[in-house]
């Protein structure tokens, strides 16, 4: 991310010495809060990871609700953007490698909508793409990223939303959603960060997770959904309708054709290291 | 016999009053008009859009069925059964309606040919579009319908033969559709229903594009002659695929088109080869932006680019003596007015389907094949503008002794045909001549 969000509010801290002991490359530890920033070797771009302290989160399921408990984790502080994205999926980063990689196909049009690329969020992308990018990601740095588990991101979005959720007037500084964002997606980090610092978590795209079975759902809002879906229990698994109008057969294993809602976030945990 | 496709709302009550009535008065579409004889449907052109394109095909209608495939090559139609096989093992209704055979699939040159022989009704023709020509007029020969991919031709001599097909095909009743699937799109077709009927005045000048990043492409694979990878990577190469605005940018011309009412009468341009240089990319451009005057002196910006890491835009964007539309929902001054529905449509692209069945059942065949033409020679206009550095009118390029094909399209050597040049590539040219 080449836009950088600005005030950080950390909501715990203590493993910096840790965090910087594992610490190689490009990984660069901040000083004073428990963030830590990653650049994409060979590129300019950089991204933030923050903390998230360990604790416990109820997930409902087939059983019934149950407490699941979550160890300490890095989450990203926005939206994985384009300028992420594009290293990936456009090979900038070492572009006459060959077929030693699989990147994702040229789209047949424009999977950003054409809404805005730099510091926008990726958008339509398919759940294999965005763990196709973590692994990828992961190689390309040295350190572990993937997708959250969908107990890290309830876990988070609990804190995120503080103790009594998200009010009308909190909603409307942190989250864009149907109300306020003239039905498109928005530069990450434009709205106030949340209770952990992070942004866009509640809304502007929702977010691939994966489930405890392995497979992938979405979690928190998006741009188009009402008011009263934006909150940490937002949660859809892929329709039919997030892909029907790709012209070719086989369908994108890349590309959702009608899923301009759907984005994702990183987590890490750092290899080695107890935060 | 209709040239123009009605809006689905409006077909859906003439199909109900008049079907019988219309049924009784035209050929080859009475065979279904009682809607109980099942239309057998044949695939030429088994790749991705293809194989999507039999597909929505099956999903579109009841009593159809699809029944043959031809390839050029035999890996292609393999795959393409692969993925109709999946789509059948996880959907009954379609498992139902896919009866293709191993003694109705055909590789090779004359696969269309075979195809056509077969018992099918109607076929879909989705090889890369420099063939379009030849099996419009083979399949209208044969007196079968058509569902044509766009676009229809590559160059002015496809034009005229398609043009002539449409005229064979109006004669013989037969239905033919074409995959522009905006005119069958709700959005558009209610916009630009109220454009036509003054929402925003004349209409005095527009905006179209279609600007993305880069399309697949294939390497020369040792094992394939010239002529085998010209046609496996057939987006880069103009007679096979017309250059990215026949290509692809068809679609919103096409629009523009729509919107005026007539195809342009001249075009100026500009276009080059600037990102895309390598080998695979073969000669075609990778961006254009043309000038089109319409008759009574509305002009269209067209504008396209295929080059990765560059800014997105796809629409179009019209504007009237007292408004303004995007031509796909939205209408601001004038009778300002948005496109809003209760239910979520079928997809165009399925739709497309359903409503050349429909008109054929009823026997009031759609035929869209001049339309496409005329798009298609828009486009082909535009590229020839940029090619050749010349503003270029329609008479003239409609009447070009031009032949882009090489002289026998064959598996073997084939040179690359030489990047046009503005000053120097002629109008009239055959082959690779500059």
């Amino acid at each position: 991310m080449q836009r950088s969000p600005g005030g950080l509010l950390a909501t715990c801290g203590g493993v910096l010495a840790a965090v910087g002991a594992a610490a190689a490359g490009a990984f660069q530890a901040a000083a004073s809060t428990a963030t830590y920033h990653e650049s994409i070797p060979g590129t300019l771009v950089t991204f933030e990871m923050a903390r998230v302290p360990a604790g416990q989160v109820v997930l409902d399921g087939p059983a019934g609700p149950r407490t699941t408990e979550v160890a300490s984790f890095y989450i990203g502080r926005t939206e994985v953007t384009w300028d992420m994205y594009d290293v990936f999926a456009l090979g900038l980063d070492s572009p006459r490698e060959g077929a030693t990689i699989a990147r994702p196909s040229s789209p047949y049009g424009a999977p950003d909508y054409g809404w805005g690329h730099a510091g926008f969020p990726v958008m339509s992308v398919t759940a294999h793409a965005a763990q196709a990018f973590c692994a990828w990601l992961s190689q390309k740095t040295g350190r572990r990223y993937r997708l959250p588990t969908e107990a890290e991101w309830a876990h988070a979005a609990a804190l995120a939303a503080g103790g009594d959720g998200l009010d009308a007037a909190e909603r409307e500084a942190l989250v864009w959603f149907r109300g306020n964002s003239e039905g498109r997606t928005h530069p990450v980090g434009a709205r106030r960060p949340d209770a952990l610092g992070l942004f866009d978590l509640f809304g502007n795209t929702a977010e691939w997770v994966t489930t405890e079975t392995g497979e992938p759902v979405t979690r928190g809002a998006s741009f188009r959904d009402d008011a009263g879906l934006v909150g940490p229990e937002a949660r859809a698994a892929q329709q039919p309708s997030w892909n029907e109008t790709d012209p070719q057969l086989p369908k994108s294993r890349w590309w959702l054709s009608d899923a301009p809602f759907v984005g994702f976030r990183l987590v890490s945990t750092i290899e080695g290291v107890q935060p | 016999m209709t040239d123009r496709p009605l809006d689905p709302v409006s077909r859906r009550v003439f199909l109900g009053t008049t079907a019988a009535a219309a049924a009784a008065l035209a050929m080859p579409g009475r065979l279904f008009a009682q809607g109980s004889d099942t239309i057998r449907i044949g695939l030429v052109g088994c790749g991705g859009r293809g194989t999507g394109a039999a597909r929505d095909a099956l999903r579109a209608s009841a009593g159809v069925e699809l029944v043959a495939l031809g390839d050029l090559v035999p890996d292609r139609l393999a795959q393409c059964r692969g993925e109709l096989a999946k789509v059948a093992a996880e959907n009954a209704d379609f498992a139902a309606k896919y009866r293709v055979t191993d003694d109705r699939c055909f590789a090779g040159f004359d696969a269309y040919q075979k195809v056509l022989a077969s018992d099918v009704h109607l076929v879909i023709l989705a090889t890369p579009p420099g063939f379009r020509p030849q099996h419009l007029a083979a399949a209208v020969s044969a007196g079968k319908h058509v569902f044509a991919e766009k676009p229809v031709a590559v160059d002015a001599a496809g034009v005229r033969s398609v043009l002539a097909t449409y005229e064979l095909a109006r004669q013989k009743g037969l239905g033919i559709g074409v995959g522009t699937q905006r005119r069958h799109q709700a959005e558009y077709l209610a916009t630009i229903e109220r454009i036509h009927d003054g929402a925003i005045g004349d209409v005095l000048s527009g905006q179209v594009f279609w600007n993305q990043g880069g399309l697949w492409s294939r390497e020369h694979d040792a094992g394939w002659t010239d002529g085998e990878w010209q046609i496996r990577n057939w987006l880069y190469f103009t007679w096979l695929s017309g250059d990215h605005i026949v290509e692809q940018h068809v679609h919103n011309i096409d629009v523009a088109n729509w919107v005026l009412g007539a195809h342009p009468v001249r075009a100026t341009a500009v276009g080059g080869r600037q990102w895309r240089v390598e080998p695979r990319y073969g000669h075609i451009y990778d961006h254009f932006a043309v000038d089109f005057e319409y008759p009574g002196g509305a002009r269209v910006l067209s504008m396209c680019r295929q080059i990765q890491g560059t800014r997105n835009r796809v629409g179009e964007h019209f504007i009237g003596a007292s408004g303004r539309s995007n031509a796909a929902g939205e209408i601001t001054g004038g009778r300002a007015w948005t496109f809003e529905s209760a239910e979520r449509p079928t997809p165009p692209m399925v739709q497309e389907h359903a409503d050349l069945v429909a008109s054929i059942r009823a026997g009031r065949p759609i035929n869209e094949l001049k339309q496409i033409a005329e798009s298609t020679l828009s486009a082909i206009m535009g590229r020839e503008a940029a090619y050749t550095g010349q503003e270029l009118a329609w008479e003239d390029v409609l009447n070009a002794d031009q032949v882009l094909a090489p002289p026998e399209v064959r598996f073997g050597p084939m040179d690359v045909p030489a990047v046009a040049m503005p000053g120097r590539t002629k109008l009239a040219r055959h082959w690779n001549e500059a």
